[in-house]
């Protein structure tokens, strides 16, 4: 998959966030956070920003386009 | 494995237990004036059953997961179903249209309609393995 994501490191920094709990922050099942964070399924771009939110970041800090 | 996977796996079941045995029940017993008479209480049989072990465990999954059983369903579910429902379709429709020309060419009314039926469980055994396959991979 072309796009890629910083969610487990961010999740790190976040006091060791559960897959879960940014589920619920999200709105959305825990097995779609793994699938997002396994680079399986690339969430609709609402998703994305609602999980930059849920760090408190912006988008580019959890999403990247890999080239190539 | 989330709610809805298991969902997808109880359809599966129940579609393939319920109307496995309502096919093999009435081929054991294919003699058209019989089977006829057999199939009318086989088939209301069948639903019956199959509405039944559906609720009774899709209430058990449910209360394994009591908080996403009346959730809905979220963005990749959503696009789960409807690419299985997408393919689920196709199934369908091939089956239909073999299903016309047998008409056409005059096969027997009895067995065209439990070929339909056929038809129809297919295509829902094939949407339920589609969203296992893409509850799997994606």
């Amino acid at each position: 998959m072309a796009i890629e994501n910083e969610i487990r490191r961010l999740r790190f920094e976040n006091g060791e966030m559960t897959q879960q709990a940014l589920a619920e922050k999200v709105g959305v099942t825990r097995q779609t956070i793994i699938a997002i964070e396994q680079n399986k399924y690339a969430p609709s771009l609402e998703a994305a920003f609602r999980i930059a939110n849920a760090f408190s970041v912006p988008l580019e800090s959890v999403f990247r386009w890999k080239d190539g | 494995m989330s709610f809805r996977e298991k969902s997808a796996w109880v359809s599966l079941i129940t579609y393939g237990v319920v109307f496995g045995g309502y096919f093999f029940t009435l081929w054991q017993a294919w003699d058209e004036s019989y089977a006829q008479g057999l199939s009318i209480g086989l088939m209301v049989g069948a639903v019956v059953a199959l509405i039944i072990v559906a609720i009774v465990l899709n209430t058990v999954i449910a209360l394994f997961h009591p908080r996403t059983a009346n959730a809905p369903a979220d963005e990749r579910e959503t696009a789960i179903d409807l690419k299985a429902e997408r393919i689920a379709s196709y199934t369908l429709s091939i089956g239909v249209i073999f299903l016309i020309g047998a008409l056409l060419i005059g096969w027997n009314a009895f067995l065209v309609a439990n070929l339909l039926l056929a038809s129809m469980v297919v295509s829902e055994l094939v949407k339920a393995l589609a969203q296992i396959a893409y509850f799997r991979t994606a």
